[in-house]
């Protein structure tokens, strides 16, 4: 038995980014302009409100030219990578390798695969953008939280904003997702102003209930002029849902990770910035934990004699 | 079953009571008379003056007597009873009921955790089935901020208190099913919840109020257990951890934040100028913004082995954030240096006498050990001093890096730009200029700009050399 209106509303204290849905085929958007989920609406769909059309109908030969070109090109990368080794590369460096670098701000192009959005989804007055940080070599996210609750009635907090990574696709737009399950510690480097960020990786799920199960640790920013180098091993991330961290814990299955997000909930209101030069998963064995938190279970059934 | 007769007899009372009210209220409004509200405003302002018992007569099986056929002229000579004024009614216009009345009233004196203690204790005193805690709660919960008392564990506890005991706990497995009292339990759960949004541990109090409200089966409780069990987990993840009661002081402030940004604990604090007011001869006031720097041995060498041919740049401000307070900082850096200037050093063997720094081995590393990540290297400009000042324009700043240079001797002979712009700011790279007070971004005239602000720059550093 749960509280139906609790499961609805996102925490105070553990924002984490809103419901994501699968990025849907869209017309590609010129490099310079970063995918805002404000502006595509069928992303975010606020509960009760009525759903778009998933595929409208729009022809563009030229368009379809150079999809039919791109879909081709990947499918053969993937057809004569399998002949390497798994993911294109040779067996022994996908056994073997320490360090791997998933993202890496270097030019325009790499914050497409990134979106950016803010509680203006759900009615509230933050803002959040993405450009390219000094000489296109870093990330630059900033813009202005506001913790105005939006009067519709149900919101009960506000004030939070989000840069996730879209869903890596195969070819033919199918999903696809990283296999990290050698490695075992996220490794960052940022640049931030002092606030507490919370990093979130989502993982592949079977049954619909999980779709919004997200493993969360904190990113706690130094602030200053120098860069920081955040280490956090996989075992320290713990599951929550929708915001709510979840009394059965298990540590997170590494073979299937779809997004990873940045969320800022901080309940100061004011602006903000972040800059990420990459984002890399590194093996460190001297890390032996397996998980940080307990696993028995919480709510025991006591046993009636 | 005898209470549960009580009860009903109670209830029809109260109804018949309020009937009885809303006439009184109609009776009134007709003889134009608004002082219904004002009368029990005054009422409720006694109350709230003087903590005595409000007046009740009660029979001996504990039941109010009420007063029936009274006639409204009559209303100005008899007292009401506490009990009778109900808020309720003032709003009987009104679709929603709110016990914000309660909290106005109390708006107009102080709002001190005294004042909103009294608010509960007439709450609780003037019912002893404190009707309507639900919505008095929430009422509560909404001002708390208003109070001052929204980290103040003891404050909600006694809201906890407002709670009737015994009355919610569910005495079967089918009221346990059945989410026994869901209203008052999602109360009890947004009451914990804000607890939680501000960071306040409850203790052992909460827990035996909430025991005794809700049972040990409920939302409420599971809500505390769970808040026990994940604060303490998360409490001491922060590497870099502010202290709850930052200092007051700006130059106090000044310094932690700059140790903090620094990176380095050799670093050396330095004031520069206190605070002060100054009333010059003609009656004006001058006030004088405290100027705190900070340096550190590496940056000092660093700075020692600038090229003097090229500028060094102040830039700023920098923002930086404290739980929820925004601090700002200003920065001296200077562009990294193009590769064909760079002069690789080689190791001084007697920095490190234990173990060489430098080894002429021929090792290949394994696939397996490779250390470092595959990422171009980002090549940012050296930092070489940090300060903070409430007032960023060029004089104040002027002033820290001729108090830098009684350090670093080179300041005097290399130019010292000024790139001082609001907003969301990173550190700048040499290409790419926003607008600021000096340069223009037009890269190619960037050259001979530099020399004309060079002289500028330069003179009145001089000058303020020469005096000291």
């Amino acid at each position: 038995m749960s509280l139906p209106k609790l499961a609805r509303l996102p925490s105070a204290r553990l924002l984490t980014s809103v419901l994501p849905h699968h990025q849907l085929l869209l017309p590609p958007l010129s490099p310079l302009t970063i995918p805002c989920r404000t502006k595509i609406q069928q992303d975010y769909r606020r509960p009760g409100q009525p759903r778009e059309n998933k595929y409208p109908l729009n022809f563009n030969f030229s368009k379809g030219i150079e999809g039919i070109k791109k879909h081709f090109t990947l499918m053969k990368d993937e057809f004569f990578g399998r002949w390497l080794g798994p993911e294109g590369k040779p067996l022994i460096e996908h056994l073997l390798e320490q360090n791997l670098v998933i993202w890496e701000f270097r030019g325009p192009e790499s914050l497409e695969q990134w979106t950016v959005s803010s509680d203006q989804e759900i009615g509230g007055q933050s803002e959040a953008h993405l450009k390219m940080g000094r000489n296109d070599n870093t990330c630059f996210l900033h813009g202005k939280l506001s913790s105005t609750i939006p009067r519709d009635g149900e919101t009960r907090y506000s004030g939070y904003c989000n840069m996730r990574s879209k869903i890596p696709k195969a070819s033919f737009d199918r999903k696809k997702h990283y296999d990290w399950s050698s490695f075992n510690t996220l490794h960052l480097r940022v640049r931030g102003d002092g606030r507490p960020w919370m990093i979130n990786i989502a993982t592949e799920t079977y049954f619909s209930h999980q779709k919004d199960d997200i493993y969360t640790y904190f990113l706690y920013t130094r602030g200053g002029p120098y860069w920081q180098e955040v280490k956090i091993p996989f075992s320290k991330f713990f599951l929550s849902h929708r915001g709510r961290i979840q009394d059965s814990q298990h540590p997170i299955w590494l073979d299937k990770v779809n997004t990873i997000g940045f969320t800022l909930g901080d309940k100061a209101d004011g602006h903000f910035q972040l800059e990420v030069d990459f984002v890399a998963v590194s093996k460190d064995y001297a890390h032996t934990e397996e998980f940080a938190y307990e696993m028995y279970e919480r709510n025991p059934k006591k046993d009636r004699q | 079953m005898k209470c549960a007769r009580c009860l009903l007899q109670l209830q029809g009372l109260r109804l018949q009571g309020l009937r009885l009210q809303g006439l009184q209220l109609q009776g009134l409004q007709l003889q134009g008379l608004q002082g219904q509200s004002a009368r029990s405003a005054a009422q409720h302002g006694a109350l709230l003056q003087s903590s005595s018992q409000p007046h009740m007569l009660r029979n001996t099986q504990h039941q109010v007597i009420r007063r029936f056929h009274r006639s409204p002229i009559n209303d100005k000579n008899q007292p009401i009873p506490a009990e009778f004024i109900d808020e309720d009614d003032n709003k009987k216009d009104k679709s929603l009921v709110i016990h914000d009345d309660l909290f106005e009233q109390v708006a107009r004196e102080t709002k001190t955790k005294a004042t909103f203690n009294k608010v509960m204790e007439v709450f609780i005193k003037q019912d002893v089935r404190r009707r309507g805690h639900v919505e008095f709660i929430y009422a509560a919960l909404q001002k708390m901020p208003e109070f001052g008392v929204e980290r103040d564990l003891a404050v909600y506890n006694k809201l906890l208190d407002v709670f009737p005991k015994e009355v919610f706990v569910p005495r079967n497995f089918i009221q346990i099913m059945f989410n026994h009292y869901p209203r008052q339990q999602e109360c009890g759960v947004q009451l914990l919840e804000q607890m939680e949004g501000y960071g306040i541990m409850p203790n052992v109090d909460t827990k035996v109020l909430l025991i005794q409200i809700f049972g040990v089966k409920g939302h409420p409780v599971r809500k505390y257990q769970r808040i026990l069990y994940w604060f303490p987990k998360f409490k001491h993840t922060n590497p870099y951890p502010i202290p709850k009661n930052l200092p007051e002081d700006p130059v106090d402030l000044a310094r932690f934040s700059l140790a903090r940004i620094a990176d380095d604990r050799d670093a050396k604090v330095t004031v520069y100028q206190l605070p002060c007011t100054d009333i010059t001869e003609s009656g004006e006031e001058i006030t004088l913004p405290h100027v705190v720097g900070i340096q550190s041995p590496s940056q000092m060498e660093l700075l020692a082995q600038h090229n003097p041919n090229r500028p060094v740049f102040v830039e700023g401000p920098f923002p930086l954030w404290l739980r929820d307070k925004c601090v700002y900082y200003y920065v001296l850096r200077a562009d990294p240096v193009p590769p064909e200037e760079k002069v690789e050093e080689p190791y001084d063997p007697e920095r490190s006498l234990a173990y060489p720094l430098q080894l002429d081995l021929d090792l290949d590393r394994d696939l397996g050990d490779e250390e470092s990540f595959d990422v171009e290297d980002l090549d940012e400009g050296a930092v070489f001093a940090m300060c903070m000042t409430s007032q960023g324009d060029q004089a104040v700043l002027n002033q820290w890096v001729s108090g830098l240079q009684q350090n670093n001797p080179i300041l005097g002979w290399v130019p010292t730009l000024f790139r001082l712009e609001q907003g969301p700011r990173e550190l700048q790279g040499a290409h790419k200029t926003k607008s600021d007070h000096q340069h223009r971004p037009d890269p190619q005239t960037q050259r001979e700009e530099e020399e004309d602000e060079v002289s500028v720059e330069e003179e009145p550093r001089r000058s303020q050399e020469m005096k000291q």
